[in-house]
């Protein structure tokens, strides 16, 4: 089992941090690789068990299921059930945590899946570590960060 | 009397790599080596600090005597928690907390949290939030004047 784990420091608020990362239809405001994103079923963004179709800038189709959203722990896990990448098993979770120095956000973003076939790892954990930098970057550009 | 349940959190972004912050911070023996408050500590029947379930008995500047038993210690987690069983002139009850430090992978910096509950009368509440919340930022103070940069 694969795992790739980012962490950065936002510059701001908890409450507003978690107003752009809550929305399981909103990464194309923040995520650079994502071009468009869409509900399927007519669903919304906060329903435990929707489905988002992701769009890549470079033509891909990404497909992933949000499996849970606690506004309680500021956190969201969400699985991807198809994509071009090579993954099996693949979960993921976004949590914030308040820094209460300064009134800045601690931000997670930890993933964990297979590879088929299994010589892809190494690729595909550079692959999906670039990619959450890349959201990091962006995040810290809207809001600020250290 | 009927009791509140309190909780009190505090969170630093310490200026240094997590593994420097938890050789600080993990030894449950250690407090009085680099926080002001704290003056002696022992542990308790010759047990090592790191074992889980052992009880350190120390003192704070006041002289007043803490007793506090090891819950948890994970080297992976960067995690301790622990629990009070005897404490002169801190009027709470069931009182547990520990804290946690995360690696930031953006800059090779040290998020540290640190969190107590309580059981207090509601009256006492305003003043025993602040208190104790100043022990848990002083600890992540000392931590970053040791080991952060120049901020």
């Amino acid at each position: 089992m694969a795992k790739v784990h980012v962490s950065a420091v936002i510059s701001a608020p908890i409450d507003r941090a978690w107003a752009t990362i809550r929305n399981f239809d909103g990464l194309p405001g923040w995520l650079p690789v994502v071009r468009e994103s869409r509900m399927e079923g007519g669903k919304l963004a906060d329903q435990v068990g929707a489905i988002r179709a992701l769009r890549m800038h470079d033509g891909g189709l990404v497909r992933e299921t949000l499996l849970a959203l606690s506004d309680l722990e500021h956190s969201l896990t969400y699985d991807i059930f198809e994509a071009p990448m090579a993954v099996v098993g693949y979960h993921a979770t976004i949590q914030l945590r308040p820094v209460t120095d300064g009134d800045q956000t601690f931000f997670t973003w930890a993933a964990e899946f297979a590879t088929d076939p299994p010589e892809a790892e190494a690729e595909t954990v550079a692959f999906v570590t670039g990619v959450f930098r890349d959201g990091v970057a962006s995040l810290k550009r809207q809001f600020g960060g250290r | 009397m009927l009791l509140t349940r309190v909780k009190v959190y505090v969170s630093k972004v310490i200026d240094a790599p997590v593994a420097g912050v938890w050789a600080l911070l993990r030894d449950f023996n250690g407090l009085p080596d680099f926080h002001p408050f704290f003056t002696v500590s022992e542990i308790e029947g010759g047990l090592r600090a790191d074992t889980v379930g052992c009880v350190r008995a120390f003192r704070n500047t006041a002289g007043d005597l803490i007793r506090e038993r090891l819950l948890t210690l994970c080297d992976l987690a960067r995690q301790q928690t622990y629990c009070i069983l005897e404490v002169e002139n801190l009027p709470v009850h069931d009182y547990v907390a520990g804290f946690r430090l995360h690696p930031v992978t953006e800059g090779d910096a040290t998020f540290a949290e640190w969190w107590a509950q309580f059981d207090c009368a509601p009256a006492d509440e305003a003043e025993l939030r602040p208190r104790i919340a100043s022990v848990f930022q002083t600890a992540f103070d000392q931590a970053q004047a040791r080991l952060g940069g120049t901020t």
